[in-house]
This record gives structure tokens, C-alpha cells and sequence, in this order.
């Protein structure tokens, strides 16, 4: 099948979750409030343990309000375009509707994951988006077209990251039906992409920020804004990029083979 | 008197049971609590590095701090009892409760109550696992006996504000059908005036004031800062008197709840 045509499914996709947000405005509503206050719970523990000191790990209190805002642009994304997708994907190997997916004429991964579009999340992107700015602001940076180039750039592999990790836990499903809940774990996971690489020492650095790619995942894109293109860390960001995406297909693809259905 | 304490002792095994299917959940949470402790950890020893105290409490003081909430969420905290009220609500289970001497409360709390032995015992096992890395940053305050001795009954009060406070949005089904989204919005504020993501004495000295007000306040921060020294004792018996009133006015607004509800309920299916 052809781009246009992937093209075409996704945008069939939008339109259908637009107009079921439209149906539920109250609960769209509700949800887009939820986020914000998430959102506003972590940046007032910046405000307060900044309250008290002027650094953490040598980042002062614009540059990690930077990073977090960075972490959540890259949550909100997450959310909008693959996490209800993904977990339900999960829901649905367990009660055997995932056959639906499979008849679909497409590629399964694609279609399961493009499925539909959370608009409150996407709302709240801009949001984020406006902490970055604000920090941008307040820390007096003037980055040129090419460093947010790249900024955007990186966004985009680290969304590929994080959409890998949760293709990856949701995926083991296909082997343990039981693991109702191991979604969450991607939250925990991802809670230490809101701290600063330089904060991890000993084997901290070695899990966090070697081997899992959480951390790297904003602390990448936040530095090339901060203190502009460095090579070394690009590269870094795009090769997790494409190791955890392999690794998710890999692991999906194996998923699928044992795949039979349920029984009821 | 005996008799209805039986009955409610029945609903504790029920549930006693009911839980223990669910040990493997307990256990994985509890494990990612272990990982949660690790963000602390990094983000407060980050913030330490360069002063020896924030707040008049040294790292291994803050950090005790939150080592004690992660057995507290699990032997006080309101897990999904809101959902679970919720549910019965929508599928028609509460009208057998209509039909029979048992007060909904009761054993709506019985089953709380066991639910938080099993996970308040399953939680020791990733402490116990985490305890050799744990044990130098622990800070035992040298009043503990006293500490103790007030920390345990505000516990329990903290106990009857959490699952009361789950019970009311429980209730609220009887007028929306989604929950959800509120229990969500409510979680972030508990989380945050509850003293979960930071000590709350390390807000404004006018925030944290007008905190210890909030019924938030008194669902863990409160016990955790009596076990922990952070709260001076000779504070700690204001605090009881206001914890056991806002236990009061949350039964009262759970049985208005509870009334008004049942007026709206038209028991669908059972």
C-alpha cells in the first residue's frame, strides 16, 4: 500500500476522534484539566525545592524548568498520538479482539497504533510547549532556526523512543495475558526523563542513563536548546532512536506469531 | 451489638480473600514504588549537593521522609476503592445492600480494611529487598517512643479520611456515570497538599498554614511527619483535633451523599 494511502487512514482517524471529542465535550473538558494539573503539580515542585537552592546538578532553575517542560511535550505527544492505542491494544489480546486489527488491510502495527487521537492531550502540548518558551525567555537564550530545527528534530526521535518502550511492555502481553496494569510502568519509567542527566552518578548512570533510554530522551533535545548543537549527543539520541525502535517491531512482530486468539 | 459486628468481620474475610488474588498487583507496585524512591533519591541528593540542610532538615532527614510514605500509601492510602464503589453503583450490585441490615459504610471500610493488611503486609518484601541500601540514609528521631505513640492513632485517622474521601467520589456515579476523570483531578491534589511530592512544611510558611487546614494534609503528610520529626510534638495534638473533625464532616457528607444518591439511584440490573 502506498503513503498517500497510510496517509489517507490517518487522516480518516483524526476526523473520526475529532468528532467523538466533539460528542463528549464535557469529558474532553475534564481530561484537558486533569493534564494541567498534573502539569502544574510538577512545576511547582521545581518552584519549591528552587525555593530553598540555586542549583540541581548544576542546572539552575529556568534550565530545569526547560527539561521539564521538554518531558512533558514529549508525555503529551505520547499521549495524544499512541498511549490509548497502544493500551488497548493490551485490553484487546487479552479478550481476542485484536483479530479485528489483523483483517484490517494494512499493517497491523500501523493501524493498531494510529487507531485514534486523544485531542485534550494534544491541547495541552501547547501548554508545555509554553513552559519551554517562557524558559527560553526567563533564561535569555537565542537559539537560531537550525538549533530549534534540531530541537524538533529530537523531539521526534525521542517520541520514537517512548513510543518503542510502550510497544514493548504493552507487547508482553502476547506471552503473559495476566499482566494487566504493566502499562504503568512506562510512567515510572518516564518519570526520570524530568531530571537532569547530571544528577545520576554510580550505577544510577549506568541503568538510567546508558542502558534505559529515558533520561537521554529530554535531556538531549533540552541541552541542544540550552547550550546549542552538540554532535556527540545528537548522534547519541538518534542511534537509541532507531536501537529502540527495532527492538519494538522485533519484539511485536515475535508477539504476533504466538498470537492465537482467545478462547472466548 | 455482637451480632452486627459479625457481619462485618464476614465481609473482612471476603475480602481478605478477594485481595489475596491480587498480590501479584500489590507486589509490582510495590516494586515500582522502589523505582519512585529512586527519582527521590536522585532528585533530592541533586538538590542537597552544596548545603547541608533545606527547610532545617538535612538529605538524610528528607529522604527518611519519604521512605515513610511508601509503607504508609500501602497500609492507609485509598487505592481504587472509589472505582470499585463506583461499579457497584452502575452494575446494580449496591441494591442488595438496600434490601438488607448492613450499613454500605461499613462494609465498604471492612473490606478497605482488609485489603491494606494484605498490602501493608506485601509492601515489606521490596522494602526488606531495598533495606541493605536503605539503612544509612534512615534517620530514627530520638523522641520515637512519643512519636510513635501519637503517630499510630493519627494514622488510623488518616485511614478513616482517605477511604472517605474515596467513598464520597465513589458516590458521585449516582449523578455522573464517569468518574474517572474526577478521581484523576482529585489523586494530583491529594498527591500534592498531601505532602506526597514534597514535605509540605517546605512550602510558603502562609501555604503550608493554610495546608493544615485542608483535609489533604491530614491523608499522609501529617502521620508521615509525626513518624519523621518534622512536626514538632508539641503540634501534633492541634492537629489530631482537627484530623478527627475533618473525619467528622467527611462521614456527614458521605451519608448526605449516600441519601441523596439512593433518592436518584433506580437500580438497573442487580
Amino acid at each position: 500500500m502506498s503513503l498517500t494511502h497510510y496517509l489517507k487512514i490517518w487522516l480518516a482517524s483524526v476526523r473520526y476522534s475529532v468528532v467523538r471529542t466533539m460528542m463528549f465535550r464535557m469529558d474532553f473538558l475534564m481530561w484537558a484539566l486533569v493534564e494541567l494539573f498534573w502539569m502544574g503539580v510538577n512545576i511547582l515542585l521545581i518552584n519549591v525545592i528552587y525555593a530553598h537552592t540555586d542549583s540541581i546538578a548544576g542546572w539552575s532553575k529556568y534550565e530545569m524548568l526547560l527539561l521539564v517542560g521538554t518531558a512533558m511535550i514529549l508525555q503529551r505527544l505520547m499521549m495524544g498520538f499512541f498511549w490509548s492505542n497502544l493500551f488497548e491494544m493490551g485490553r484487546n489480546i487479552r479478550t481476542g479482539q485484536f483479530d479485528f486489527f489483523l483483517a484490517q488491510p494494512g499493517n497491523p502495527l500501523f493501524m493498531l497504533s494510529t487507531r485514534k487521537i486523544d485531542l485534550d492531550s494534544i491541547l495541552n502540548c501547547f501548554v508545555a510547549i509554553s513552559v519551554v518558551i517562557f524558559s527560553v525567555v526567563k533564561l535569555g537564550l537565542h537559539p537560531s532556526w537550525l538549533d530549534l530545527a534540531f530541537y524538533v528534530l529530537l523531539l521526534g526521535c525521542a517520541l520514537l523512543i517512548h513510543y518503542a518502550a510502550v510497544l514493548v511492555i504493552v507487547s508482553t502481553t502476547f506471552w503473559l495475558i495476566g499482566s494487566q496494569g504493566i502499562e504503568g510502568s512506562y510512567f515510572t519509567l518516564f518519570e526520570f526523563s524530568r531530571l537532569p542527566r547530571q544528577a545520576f552518578v554510580g550505577a544510577r548512570e549506568v541503568i538510567f542513563v546508558w542502558m534505559l533510554p529515558a533520561v537521554i530522551s529530554s535531556n538531549v533535545p533540552a541541552s541542544v536548546l540550552i547550550h546549542g548543537f552538540q554532535l556527540s549527543y545528537v548522534l547519541w539520541l538518534v542511534a537509541a532512536a532507531v536501537f529502540w525502535l527495532t527492538i519494538g517491531v522485533l519484539v511485536f512482530r515475535a508477539g504476533l506469531r504466538r498470537y492465537a486468539s482467545a478462547s472466548s | 451489638m455482637f451480632a452486627s459486628f459479625q457481619k462485618y468481620r464476614a465481609a473482612f474475610t471476603v475480602g481478605l480473600q478477594s485481595n489475596l488474588v491480587y498480590r501479584w498487583n500489590f507486589a509490582v507496585r510495590g516494586l515500582f514504588s522502589l523505582f519512585h524512591l529512586v527519582v527521590v533519591f536522585t532528585l533530592w541528593g541533586a538538590a542537597f549537593s552544596g548545603q547541608s540542610e533545606i527547610g532545617g532538615f538535612d538529605l538524610r532527614q528528607t529522604l527518611t521522609y519519604f521512605v515513610i510514605i511508601l509503607p504508609l500509601t500501602f497500609m492507609i492510602g485509598a487505592f481504587n476503592e472509589d472505582y470499585q464503589i463506583s461499579e457497584e453503583i452502575r452494575n446494580g450490585m449496591i441494591n442488595q445492600f438496600l434490601l438488607k441490615p448492613v450499613n454500605y459504610y461499613a462494609y465498604r471500610f471492612s473490606v478497605f480494611v482488609s485489603a491494606r493488611l494484605v498490602s501493608g503486609l506485601l509492601v515489606l518484601l521490596p522494602l526488606a529487598i531495598a533495606f541493605p541500601i536503605l539503612k544509612d540514609t534512615l534517620v530514627i528521631p530520638v523522641d520515637w517512643p512519643a512519636r510513635l505513640a501519637l503517630g499510630l492513632p493519627a494514622m488510623f485517622l488518616s485511614a478513616l479520611v482517605q477511604f472517605t474521601i474515596a467513598y464520597c467520589f465513589g458516590l458521585l456515579t449516582f449523578w455522573f456515570l464517569e468518574i474517572q476523570s474526577f478521581v484523576i483531578l482529585s489523586m494530583a491534589v491529594e498527591v500534592l497538599l498531601g505532602g506526597q511530592m514534597f514535605p509540605l512544611d517546605l512550602l510558603p510558611a502562609w501555604l503550608f498554614q493554610l495546608s493544615s487546614y485542608l483535609p489533604y494534609y491530614y491523608m499522609m503528610y501529617f502521620p508521615a511527619a509525626i513518624f519523621t520529626g518534622r512536626l514538632p510534638l508539641g503540634e501534633i495534638a492541634s492537629g489530631l483535633a482537627i484530623q478527627a473533625a475533618w473525619v467528622v464532616i467527611l462521614l456527614v457528607i458521605a451519608q448526605f451523599l449516600w441519601m441523596r444518591g439512593l433518592r436518584k439511584h433506580t437500580a438497573v440490573g442487580g
